[in-house]
């Protein structure tokens, strides 16, 4: 049951981020589609964890150069995502006021994505740990 | 109410012995990164030749190459305490990191020379370009040493 409600309060943390997003691009006064771009980083950021969880058995030690590389890469992937609209509103093709938006909407994306790994990849009654 | 705040130690909460090589390398790819979204901002921004020569780019490349010979291999290599020798052996893995760190501290000093000789002594009108590379090349040469001393391979074992 706890699963359940976690689940449900992050699929809504996903929602609003995406809610941001839109926003961003849709309102009238921006009406610019570019910032979906950062929807690719979205889908990429949990990658290189995934693979190095699937690679590396630790259950021994605490930590390992596979999985710091993972950490490293999946940190270049969120700060594309921030500087990606950072660099649309310089380049003066979007709105900073969109910018805003935008960034707001990857903060929500993020801190849901990361809550989804501590929230399902720690505790063992819920079997997703196949991923 | 004597010794109320005795049972509670903050450091205790979260071990940060543990998470450190986490922390490290969470900065490092801050830092990494944000080099090269500056100099992506600067090549969207002044996309001529006269602004920004082309020709600049080779030294973040340079940095990045350097950033990745610099952590491919481990400290313990280098002492010559791992289990195996690897194909060229301690010697040739002091040689790699030599050549490695060489070759970082050597863009770093190219982006300071774009930087005063390409931009600040010819009085150019627009000096962004070449504050952008020196960013670039100084955020990627500390994201590599982050990168590489930050973390403690001791939580390997």
């Amino acid at each position: 049951m706890a699963g359940i409600k976690a689940l449900i309060s992050l699929s809504f943390g996903g929602a609003i981020g995406l809610m941001f997003l839109m926003l961003g691009c849709a309102l009238p006064q921006y009406n610019q589609y570019w910032p979906l771009f950062v929807l690719f980083f979205y889908i990429l950021s949990p990658i290189p964890y995934c693979i190095a969880r699937r690679l590396v058995d630790d259950t021994d030690a605490t930590s390992n150069a596979c999985k710091e590389l993972a950490i490293f890469l999946t940190t270049g992937i969120v700060v594309s995502a921030f500087g990606l609209p950072i660099v649309f509103a310089r380049a003066e093709l979007i709105f900073w006021g969109a910018c805003a938006l935008v960034l707001t909407g990857n903060t929500v994306i993020f801190a849901t994505i990361l809550g989804f790994f501590l929230v399902f990849g720690s505790n063992d009654d819920f079997s997703w740990q196949q991923w | 109410m004597s010794g109320f705040l005795e049972s509670m130690r903050c450091s205790e909460c979260v071990d940060w012995g543990e998470k450190r090589n986490t922390i490290a390398s969470v900065a490092a790819g801050v830092l990494f990164f944000t080099g090269w979204w500056i100099i992506i901002d600067a090549a969207v921004k002044y996309p001529n030749m006269e602004e920004f020569n082309h020709s600049y780019h080779a030294c973040g490349v340079i940095a990045t190459i350097a950033f990745l010979m610099i952590n491919a291999v481990s400290n313990g290599q280098v002492r010559g305490d791992s289990y195996s020798e690897g194909c060229l052996g301690q010697t040739g893995s002091r040689i790699w990191l030599f050549i490695g760190f060489m070759m970082a501290f050597g863009s770093l000093i190219a982006s300071m020379w774009i930087l005063f000789g390409g931009y600040v002594v010819k009085e150019k009108p627009v000096v962004y370009p070449g504050i952008a590379v020196f960013f670039q090349n100084a955020f990627i040469f500390f994201g590599g040493l982050v990168f590489k001393f930050g973390r403690t391979e001791d939580l390997w074992q």
